[in-house]
């Protein structure tokens, strides 16, 4: 009987999350214009091979198309250019990927169609200084070759060929998990790129093909179809319109709107008052509405407000190179004495997340092998409040006889705009219960980040205002990069805290080359319990997206980008 | 007077030349985000950011830079690239100015006439309760912040989200050759919260000044001449108390004309000041440079015709 119902309930949410999957297409109408509201600059780059944040994957993922995709609901890469996923052979270092033959670029390429050269030159020019991609040398090393092109000796990655139009061969140096699950082959380094048609603009000091870009996916910019795109204006607006070269037969996407439109230089408040009462509009590039916009749209609009798991945390980084961090209790004390659902409170209260445990995101793998929600078990990140006596035991065991720090206040730096610089002034009169004073500094946030958090030699012992998300949901790229001694670099430095342990350094390249995910999940979970007993960092937050909607509009959040709403699925209501 | 012009000119050159390098100057002494860093993203190998900084010449000593800056500037008129959108700072520049120019213009206008007239009629009820009553109307708009009054001004007046939905509301700006009509509507809120303190300020300034005015002798020999009340307020007595406004409104206009910021960020509207903001948070060198020198041009602009006006207001300046 239980055997029974396990059957029905499992087969319920199979057909629930078909459903979804398809971007609830019972209540979708086809066609129609969507307006999004942006309150800062929108995307940063036209050009796929720069985007790597949500806004760029949710205003100009739908113009484009990779080598995989990301259905809204699924974890796991889609067939989107490739018919399969990568087929691996000797011993896992060799992978060979086909791609659907006849798919077609935007004016002026439209009889052009998308050849395996042009997937090679897409990867070849992420790593072009004129393209500036932030995660190409992070997931692309193991080519064969990289190591040549990341020092600009050649333009050319040798271990990428194309024996004809459709077929992909990369060749790795070692076995590369997160290339063979397609995860790394679903980012936007995978557009096609015609060689032929971009290169010119590939030259110079920086790239300008985006002013000039060709498009595969069922959107483009507004263009003269001659090569210049006129529908952009940089933080100001981006019209889409419809590919007339894409093929629907051959896409996972519906697309249902006919257009969209992007306006950008809203003030947040009203933002997200137009677009909760406004028609046919989606919130733009801010991960949470105001406070009292929140709480009122809670309260009143329900049903257009979507809560999605982010897939990514807030943490507070901690130097282990400046006294007394060096000194892994004083790091506990401080995970101890910290409330985590007071620091919450000030992003918005409950709704905004999950009090963390540990550094891995619900959503991500590694996440239940690391202790799901409950967390490794540590007394000092088992309460998600304050736990001074805890905090006391660390102190007095890190030497601090009293049970209270009464060194030199500690430099820190943090975001001088809401809601980050309430965050850090909470975080600051927490601390202070324990005799931890501050030096606190609040900047803009890119200075905090490129002038002093990321900067080693500025010696800032606490950054309270960072915060990190896992790409395809790999655990790696939430560990890897933050806590590996070879990423320690003078600038633009995210392994802030500086850690640079040989044998945490071995277990994260023995785990980076595990190519079966579930060995992989298990041995990234345990290293996000070995991080979190360091308390190199201290996670207190696993983020919510907060989306606002139109009441006319279906929205489709995407697991994939944060929670953010996927316009490729979303449509207005029937 | 010519000659004067000329020479004004040629100082306008030197001072933007001189506003060029103190931004230069700031944006290297002062801690601020690295362009190379932000320009190469989230995961950056160190390789890569040391040849952008190559690419973008940020690897040069700084007065190496500035002259190959001011180089483009004055053989090219290139402003050079935004490092963090990798557009022309010249297109986004150019783009911007016309929003920003449509709001100033049209807001001067407002409080030109609004607190002039306000002023005039203040001074000559001056202590009745016309005189009390605007005047403390004025204290209120002096004290209402921008930011505030345009939110309030949208929370109550705009066609989305307000009570009373009366006005397009923020984000509505159309160009004036898209549509005039479009145009006019979408800045009548915005206009009206910008000049609300500017005329304000205006009115207490002139009023001032008119009663010290309207207290001078040649008032009282016009009067005695037989000249109509009307005629004396207006062609004497104003015209004369008038020459502090016409300084001040030359360099608030111009000051307008480099960028509306707060005005401009709450009606989203797409203008000079938005640019620069935005500019600033992002670290983006050379969109600040060229929005502070065009601001400084406007300031340095308004400055010149303020001087040549004086000469035609009033009789006894003339410039050699």
């Amino acid at each position: 009987m239980r055997r029974f119902a396990f059957t029905v309930i499992a087969a319920l949410a199979v057909l629930a999350l078909a459903v979804a999957g398809c971007g609830s297409s019972g209540k979708a109408k086809q066609g129609g214009t969507v307006t999004i509201l942006d309150t800062e600059g929108g995307v940063d780059s036209l050009d796929p091979g720069y985007w790597y944040y949500q806004t760029d994957y949710k205003e100009l993922g739908p113009t484009q198309r990779q080598l995989y995709g990301w259905k809204p609901t699924e974890t796991k890469p889609t067939l989107d250019l490739a018919t399969a996923l990568p087929k691996a052979s000797d011993g896992g270092k060799t992978l060979t990927v086909k791609i659907q033959p006849g798919i077609k670029y935007s004016a002026p390429l439209q009889t052009r169609t998308v050849k395996a050269a042009d997937i090679k030159y897409a990867i070849e020019r992420c790593f072009l200084p004129q393209v500036g991609n932030g995660y190409a040398s992070l997931y692309y090393s193991d080519i064969v070759g990289a190591d040549a092109v990341k020092s600009g000796k050649t333009t050319e990655l040798s271990g990428i060929t194309t024996p004809d139009d459709t077929t992909l061969v990369i060749k790795t140096t070692k076995p590369a998990g997160v290339l063979t699950s397609g995860g790394a082959l679903g980012m936007p380094c995978t557009v096609p790129v015609p060689k032929d048609y971009a290169q010119k603009y590939d030259k110079g000091k920086t790239s300008t093909y985006g002013e000039h870009e060709v498009f595969t996916g069922p959107y483009m910019v507004v263009n003269d179809g001659k090569g210049k795109i006129t529908g952009y204006e940089a933080g100001k607006r981006l019209s889409l319109v419809r590919n007339p070269s894409w093929d629907k037969k051959t896409d996972f996407r519906p697309a249902y709107f006919d257009r969209i439109e992007v306006k950008g230089g809203f003030d947040a408040t009203v933002a997200a008052r137009k677009t909760l009462t406004g028609k046919a509009m989606i919130g733009g590039d801010y991960a949470a509405p105001p406070v009292a916009v929140l709480k009122s749209a809670l309260s009143s609009r329900k049903d257009q407000v979507s809560i999605e798991p982010s897939g990514g945390n807030r943490y507070i980084s901690l130097d282990t190179k400046v006294k007394p961090l060096d000194n892994v209790n004083v790091r506990r004390a401080i995970s101890a004495a910290i409330d985590r659902t007071a620091l919450r409170q000030t992003r918005g209260g409950p709704t905004l997340g999950t009090p963390a445990t540990h550094f891995i995101a619900p959503g991500t793998g590694g996440f239940e092998a690391a202790g799901a929600e409950k967390g490794p078990g540590f007394d000092f990140t088992a309460n998600p409040k304050s736990d001074l006596a805890v905090a006391a035991k660390y102190l007095k065991k890190a030497g601090y006889a009293s049970g209270k720090y009464n060194g030199p206040p500690l430099l820190t730096v943090a975001d001088d705009a809401s809601p980050a610089k309430e965050t850090a002034e909470a975080f600051q009169s927490e601390v202070e219960q324990i005799g931890i004073k501050l030096k606190l500094r609040e900047v803009p946030h890119a200075t905090m980040l490129a002038k002093f958090c990321q900067v080693p030699k500025a010696a800032v012992a606490i950054c309270p205002n960072l915060g990190w998300g896992a790409d395809f949901f790999a655990p790696q790229s939430m560990i890897a990069p933050l806590f590996h001694g070879k990423n320690i670099v003078p600038s633009g430095n995210v392994n802030s805290a500086q850690v640079n342990d040989p044998n945490l350094n071995a277990q994260i390249d023995k785990a980076i080359a595990l190519t079966d995910p579930a060995a992989a999940d298990k041995a990234w979970g345990e290293l996000d319990k070995q991080v979190t007993d360091q308390s190199y960092f201290i996670a207190w937050l696993w983020d919510n997206n907060i989306g606002l909607e139109s009441s006319d509009v279906n929205g489709v959040p995407s697991k994939f980008n944060s929670g953010e709403w996927d316009l490729a699925f979303s449509s207005l209501k029937k | 007077m010519g000659r004067y012009i000329i020479r004004r000119l040629l100082w306008v050159v030197v001072l933007l030349f001189m506003v060029s390098l103190v931004t230069f100057i700031v944006f290297y002494a002062f801690p601020t985000a690295d362009p190379a860093q932000l320009r190469a993203g989230r995961q950056p190998n160190p390789q890569l950011v040391e040849q952008i900084r190559h690419n973008l010449g940020l690897d040069k000593p700084w007065y190496v830079q500035y002259f190959r800056y001011m180089k483009a500037l004055v053989l090219h008129f290139d402003l050079g690239r935004s490092y963090h959108y990798n557009v022309p700072v010249k297109k986004q520049i150019f783009d911007s100015v016309g929003p920003t120019a449509s709001l100033a213009i049209g807001a001067a206008v407002i409080w030109l006439v609004s607190g002039i007239a306000i002023g005039t009629i203040s001074a000559i009820r001056r202590g009745k309760l016309v005189d009390r009553l605007s005047m403390g109307g004025a204290l209120v708009a002096i004290s209402a912040p921008v930011y505030w009054l345009g939110l309030v001004g949208l929370y109550l007046f705009a066609d989305d989200i307000g009570r009373f939905k009366i006005f397009p509301g923020a984000g509505s700006y159309t160009p004036l050759a898209d549509d005039p009509w479009a145009w006019f509507t979408s800045l009548i809120l915005p206009w009206l919260v910008l000049a609300a303190s500017f005329a304000a300020f205006y009115a207490r300034l002139l009023r001032g000044n008119l009663i010290e005015t309207m207290s001078e002798d040649y008032i009282r020999t016009a009067r005695a001449k037989g000249l109509s009340e009307r005629r004396v307020i207006l062609r004497h007595g104003v015209r004369s108390a008038i020459t502090p406004v016409v300084t001040a409104a030359g360099l608030d206009i111009g000051i307008l004309l480099g960028g509306a910021i707060l005005t401009e960020t709450v009606f989203n509207i797409p203008g000079v000041g938005r640019l620069a903001y935005d500019s600033i948070q992002n670290s983006d060198l050379p969109m600040i440079q060229g929005t502070v020198l065009l601001g400084a041009f406007f300031i340095i602009f308004a400055n010149l015709v303020v001087d040549v006006l004086y000469a035609f207001l009033d009789p006894r300046v003339r410039y050699a």
